[in-house]
């Protein structure tokens, strides 16, 4: 063996060892949670408080990915297209609210909200989100649009811009080049921003634990329901709520896999 | 009739210096230069893709200054010729009458017409991903054309093709333009191309045209030092 090869060896063994320590360790923590959860688990589930925060907890992931999606896709297409005075400016403030800790973030809206002229505004267009369900929905916005529009901006720029002029020399506007060029090739992109932003409203607690609160049947999504369960020293309930999260979350990281697959496989035809 | 007159535009670095040239209806006119010249830019602003700083372009006595590219009634074809990858041959030459609104029986006798000129029938339910280059630009010029439009401007588009196809593609050119007779402006840098294809010939570097004339009074009678270097 030359002294190369052996080279080559050690630095392969070198990597192998570092994946498979961090390999372990995840799947070790994940099967824990798993085999102390499994005994219980078909009865928990049929329980109204799980039931009660598995649904919440759906249904704030959606809605708040769905203003997310609302919010970021201008924002991502204007920040990859326009060179405009004051970009980089803005780029930097869009993104302080996914750089700032969550439970700080969280305060910050606790207080924007608890402003009178704020209150008073919120309250009149219905959008009171102190210690509400409105509350773990605008927490959810405010920490993962910043994250969607990063990765749209991305898939934006991918784009070549001289499609979306050449579907104009051939009659479309530019909401026309828009819906009918450049959403369907950046269609892979936008589906990975959906699920991951998706998955991270899933397990959003400190930002909506500070202005939605942990409010039991009422504000108690999945990663609430683990940390009342916890503290009220019912761990079968917070292993079930927490088992329930991580295969939610194993199944859409699949599912990004292979939309991530699908791209590759497009992009070498 | 296109008339472009005392444009400037800049563009970084870059600037396009007193651009000023007439394309009469039906004629095909071919700007020639150096990479890097501007010869694209020029096309890119007849086509709306740019607001110029200073001039006026018209179409027929209409200043266009100030409309938009889907409303400009031009073809651009490009270099790269930029397929839409997510759509089949066929909807990509479809795009533009679609965007039009036209009857669906006229949109597939003109299809068929096009793709049969073009000899590329048997490619309409493919991939563009899947196609070779002397293919796609095929299929890129069928999608320009079909809209009838009243100039239909070409960014090197036999640049990437070897001899062979290019010679070929040149004479179907030549072919469809006469029986289209749609004014044409082609950029190119390849000398025999353009003798071959122009009724004029616009000599263009460093974002100025030098000379323009037919192929005998360029090659034949530079007026200036810098066409006489060029044509060298």
């Amino acid at each position: 063996m030359s002294k190369n090869n052996y080279k080559d060896i050690l630095f392969k063994v070198y990597i192998f060892i570092f994946i498979t320590i961090f390999m372990l360790f995840i799947i070790l923590t994940i099967f824990v949670v798993f085999q102390k959860s499994f005994p219980n688990l078909a009865s928990i589930i049929m329980d109204k408080e799980i039931q009660f925060a598995i649904k919440l907890t759906l249904y704030t992931s959606t809605i708040s990915t769905i203003i997310c999606l609302i919010f970021a896709v201008p924002i991502a297409y204007g920040l990859a297209r326009y060179d405009f005075f004051g970009k980089m400016i803005i780029n930097s403030i869009i993104q302080i609210s996914n750089s700032i800790p969550p439970i700080a973030a969280g305060i910050a809206l606790l207080m924007l909200f608890s402003t009178k002229q704020v209150e008073y505004m919120a309250n009149k267009l219905g959008l009171d989100p102190v210690f509400s369900v409105k509350g773990i929905i605008l927490a959810n916005f405010f920490i993962n649009a910043p994250y969607m529009i990063r990765i749209l901006k991305g898939t934006f720029e991918d784009v070549n811009p001289k499609l979306e002029f050449v579907g104009r020399t051939l009659g479309c506007s530019v909401w026309g080049s828009f819906f009918k060029i450049t959403i369907p090739l950046a269609k892979n992109g936008l589906i990975s921003a959906i699920i991951i932003t998706w998955i991270n409203a899933l397990g959003e607690f400190g930002t909506a634990l500070m202005l939605a609160g942990a409010i039991r049947m009422k504000t108690e999504t999945l990663p609430v329901a683990i940390f009342l369960n916890l503290s009220a020293g019912n761990l079968d309930k917070a292993l079930a709520a927490a088992t329930i999260l991580i295969v939610i979350s194993i199944i859409c990281l699949f599912l990004f896999e292979c939309v991530q697959k699908c791209n590759t496989k497009k992009v070498n035809y | 009739m296109l008339k472009v007159e005392h444009i400037y535009k800049k563009l970084g670095d870059f600037e396009l210096c007193d651009i000023n040239f007439k394309v009469e209806d039906g004629e095909y006119f071919v700007i020639l230069g150096s990479t890097g010249s501007g010869k694209t830019i020029v096309l890119e602003t007849i086509a709306g893709g740019y607001n110029i700083d200073r001039g006026n372009i018209y179409i027929n006595d209409v200043n266009i200054n100030n409309i938009p590219p889907e409303n400009r009634n031009i073809g651009f074809v490009y270099q790269d010729y930029l397929l839409f990858p997510h759509l089949s041959v066929r909807e990509n030459i479809l795009f533009g009458l679609k965007t039009k609104k036209m009857d669906r029986s006229i949109m597939n006798e003109i299809l068929h017409k096009i793709s049969s000129i073009l000899n590329i029938e048997h490619l309409l339910d493919r991939s563009p991903l899947t196609l070779s280059g002397g293919e796609q630009q095929r299929v890129a010029f069928a999608r320009a054309v079909v809209t009838s439009p009243k100039i239909l401007l070409l960014d090197e588009i036999s640049s990437a093709l070897d001899p062979g196809t290019k010679k070929k593609f040149q004479h179907n050119l030549k072919k469809i333009h006469r029986e289209l007779n749609t004014t044409t402006i082609q950029v190119t840098h390849d000398f025999n191309e353009a003798i071959y294809l122009a009724d004029r010939i616009a000599i263009m570097g460093n974002g100025q045209i030098y000379q323009i004339g037919t192929a005998d009074e360029i090659f034949n009678h530079p007026k200036s030092k810098l066409v006489e270097d060029f044509i060298r």
